[in-house]
């Protein structure tokens, strides 16, 4: 069992860097977590979307994604769903303006003979300010790192989660 | 008319890909506005950190092209220490960028600009993309995507150290050189990537020039303007991406300007509209009049297809052959038919892999001498690249002690916003008569700005879910009268 823990977002340009920041603090938390069977696990943080963050997925049985989010919840909600039932709410990078959503890069990388995840989770944190270029979270998003963090590696001990909300 | 249509929910769409089309009171097309919304205090962020750390933090602007940011920064930041790099160091940085080019080509064509000819302008968007193209014309141009992708990031990894964001160009040069070992694995690759977009050309030839309709789209009014053109070239007057001069040509092809890029404040103002936080970029010796064609207008575009239009031809020899088949079959020069920005950007692919080619096997490019140590007191420079998306310009201001003061950035994707206006606009008024909406506005207006393969992400940055659009439909009062949404 390989997984893959992906931090989504643009450290530079405020609230979109949450996914960054989390998986940051993921990797230093794990050392410190009882994993159970939770096999080799890789943490890494990308700036990209669509076929590009596709690349970064094969090879890996699971994939749990932390991005910003857009939607109308009280920012700093935490959101976790499956990838394809995202359109509905909003991950800044499963999609790129550039090329192809993550959906349809996985399902291209998978008709090509990649091996890609089965399930592709996507912990998602609802964000205030994302236009203006800043190293800095908004207080209520910076608030939820750590809790974003314990969430994922909840996660990794859990092979079927449904949507659920945390607010 | 008051039916609201929705044709996929998209949750927070303020801004993002959002047209408004006003109606005059016979029902036709008074105005249209696309809006972008704009990502604030980039100029605020930089100022205080060192020059050096420019190509370094541009890169970051946007997830799509970091190489050109990379690469207009490190030019910039050799401007600012008036240090010229090693023979050796500008031909890797052009090589890192030419494989970059044909990755980021290959993927607009296979991904975005590809589906809707090879699949069908009138096809449903759930089968235009990526996907559409390979059941349709066979899983192994799959593999060969791949394939291209795959080799061109490797490229970008050996040269700039990091695979996704390039991190070795300094002021003056390069902070590693390659190998003989990874020189071979280069050239290899290269003339794969050759052999790729000869191939790519061909399908384009097959498919699209082989129809008839889609032709006649091409050929066709409702996606042709007028404008200047705007692309680098080289001292012969050819296309080149990364060193050279600013051409830009009239609307009948004639050299207007061709500029260094330390003369570009003489030659491009902004123009400010109320509507849009973006603003438009026009010839400053030409003027703003308007969202208008013509010769007195200072609208210009720069794409695939103006660089081509600027230019006497292409430094390699199979691209030139496609160069000259292409103003052979279009009638001449200057091509002014935006739905040909998709062939001239597959001639580019071809002269990319020529370029790296090129560059890989020439005897010095394993030389050790890679940096020119940097002796003079920063104060100002400009860099400019070709962005695959348009010239793309930084120019920063530095204390004395090489902080940065004051930064200025034109993107590939803002010299194309009025054109990009003008076209989403025209096709608005071909599809709307009388207050009759075609159903097949959607896609003739996502035709229109995505041959200029619009970066949402560096003008805009982030998107909600899916790339949406949505168009809003007002009456000469401003009350809506339909909305169209979808994901592209």
């Amino acid at each position: 069992m390989k997984t893959i823990i992906v931090g989504l977002g643009n450290p530079i340009l405020g609230d979109d860097g949450v996914g960054w920041k989390v998986a940051e603090e993921i990797q230093k938390q794990l050392p410190q977590f009882p994993l159970q069977d939770a096999g080799k696990i890789d943490v890494i943080c990308l700036s990209l979307g669509g076929l590009g963050l596709m690349e970064h997925l094969i090879g890996y049985d699971r994939a749990i994604l932390i991005d910003a989010f857009s939607t109308d919840d009280q920012p700093g909600s935490i959101l976790i769903m499956k990838l394809n039932e995202l359109p509905n709410y909003s991950a800044y990078h499963t999609t790129s303006a550039h090329d192809t959503s993550l959906q349809k890069a996985i399902e291209f990388g998978k008709s090509m003979g990649a091996k890609l995840p089965e399930d592709v989770e996507v912990v998602g944190i609802t964000t205030v300010r994302v236009h203006d270029f800043s190293e800095e979270l908004s207080p209520p998003v910076a608030d939820v790192v750590s809790f974003a963090a314990r969430i994922v590696l909840d996660l990794l001990q859990q092979l079927h989660i449904h949507k659920e909300q945390y607010v | 008319m008051t039916q609201r249509i929705s044709i996929d929910p998209v949750t927070r769409l303020e801004g993002h890909g959002k047209i408004e089309i006003f109606l005059d009171d016979n029902g036709n097309v008074a105005n249209s506005y696309f809006q972008i919304p704009e990502l604030r205090g980039f100029e605020r962020f930089v100022v205080g950190r060192p020059i050096e750390e420019m190509p370094l933090i541009t890169n970051r602007i946007c997830g799509v092209c970091p190489e050109a940011h990379h690469m207009a920064a490190a030019k910039a930041a050799d401007a600012v220490y008036h240090v010229e790099p090693p023979h050796t160091a500008k031909m890797l940085r052009e090589l890192l960028y030419s494989a970059f080019y044909c990755t980021d080509h290959t993927t607009h064509f296979y991904a975005l600009g590809g589906p809707d000819f090879v699949m069908g302008p009138d096809a449903p968007v759930a089968e235009r993309n990526i996907l559409g193209v390979i059941h349709k014309v066979g899983l192994e141009i799959g593999g060969k995507v791949i394939q291209m992708r795959r080799y061109g990031h490797a490229v970008v990894e050996m040269i700039g150290g990091r695979k996704v964001h390039p991190c070795t160009s300094i002021p003056g040069g390069m902070t590693k050189g390659i190998t003989k070992e990874q020189r071979q694995e280069i050239e290899e690759m290269g003339h794969w990537a050759v052999d790729f977009a000869q191939f790519s050309l061909k399908l384009f030839n097959d498919i699209v020039l082989g129809n008839k309709t889609y032709v006649d789209l091409i050929l066709g009014d409702v996606y042709t303007h007028h404008t200047y053109s705007m692309g680098m070239v080289d001292v012969n007057n050819k296309v080149n991406f990364y060193n050279g001069k600013v051409r830009v040509v009239d609307p009948n092809g004639k050299e207007f300007i061709k500029y260094a890029p330390k003369e570009y404040m003489h030659h491009i103002a902004e123009h400010v509209e109320p509507w849009t936080y973006l603003k438009f970029p026009y010839l400053k010796n030409v003027g703003w009049k308007g969202f208008v064609d013509g010769i007195d207008s200072g609208v210009y575009m720069a794409t695939p297809l103006s660089r081509l239009n600027v230019a006497d031809g292409m430094a390699t020899p199979r691209a030139q052959e496609e160069y000259d088949r292409f103003y052979k079959t279009l009638g001449g020069k200057p091509v002014h038919q935006r739905l040909a920005i998709h062939w001239a950007r597959l001639i580019e692919l071809l002269y990319a892999a020529e370029r790296w080619v090129e560059l890989v096997t020439d005897p010095e490019i394993t030389s050790p001498d890679i940096h020119t140590k940097p002796t003079q007191i920063p104060t100002e420079g400009v860099g400019i690249v070709e962005a695959p998306r348009g010239t793309l310009t930084h120019h920063y201001w530095t204390d004395e002690l090489g902080r940065v003061t004051k930064a200025n950035l034109i993107v590939g994707t803002t010299n194309n916003y009025a054109p990009i206006q003008m076209s989403t606009k025209k096709a608005a008024e071909n599809l709307i008569k009388n207050g009759v909406v075609n159903e097949g506005l959607l896609n003739m207006v996502e035709m229109a700005f995505r041959a200029y393969d619009p970066c949402f992400g560096c003008a805009t940055h982030s998107l909600p879910g899916q790339m949406p659009l949505e168009i809003t439909i007002r009456d000469a009062d401003g009350n809506p009268l339909e909305v169209l949404k979808q994901f592209c």
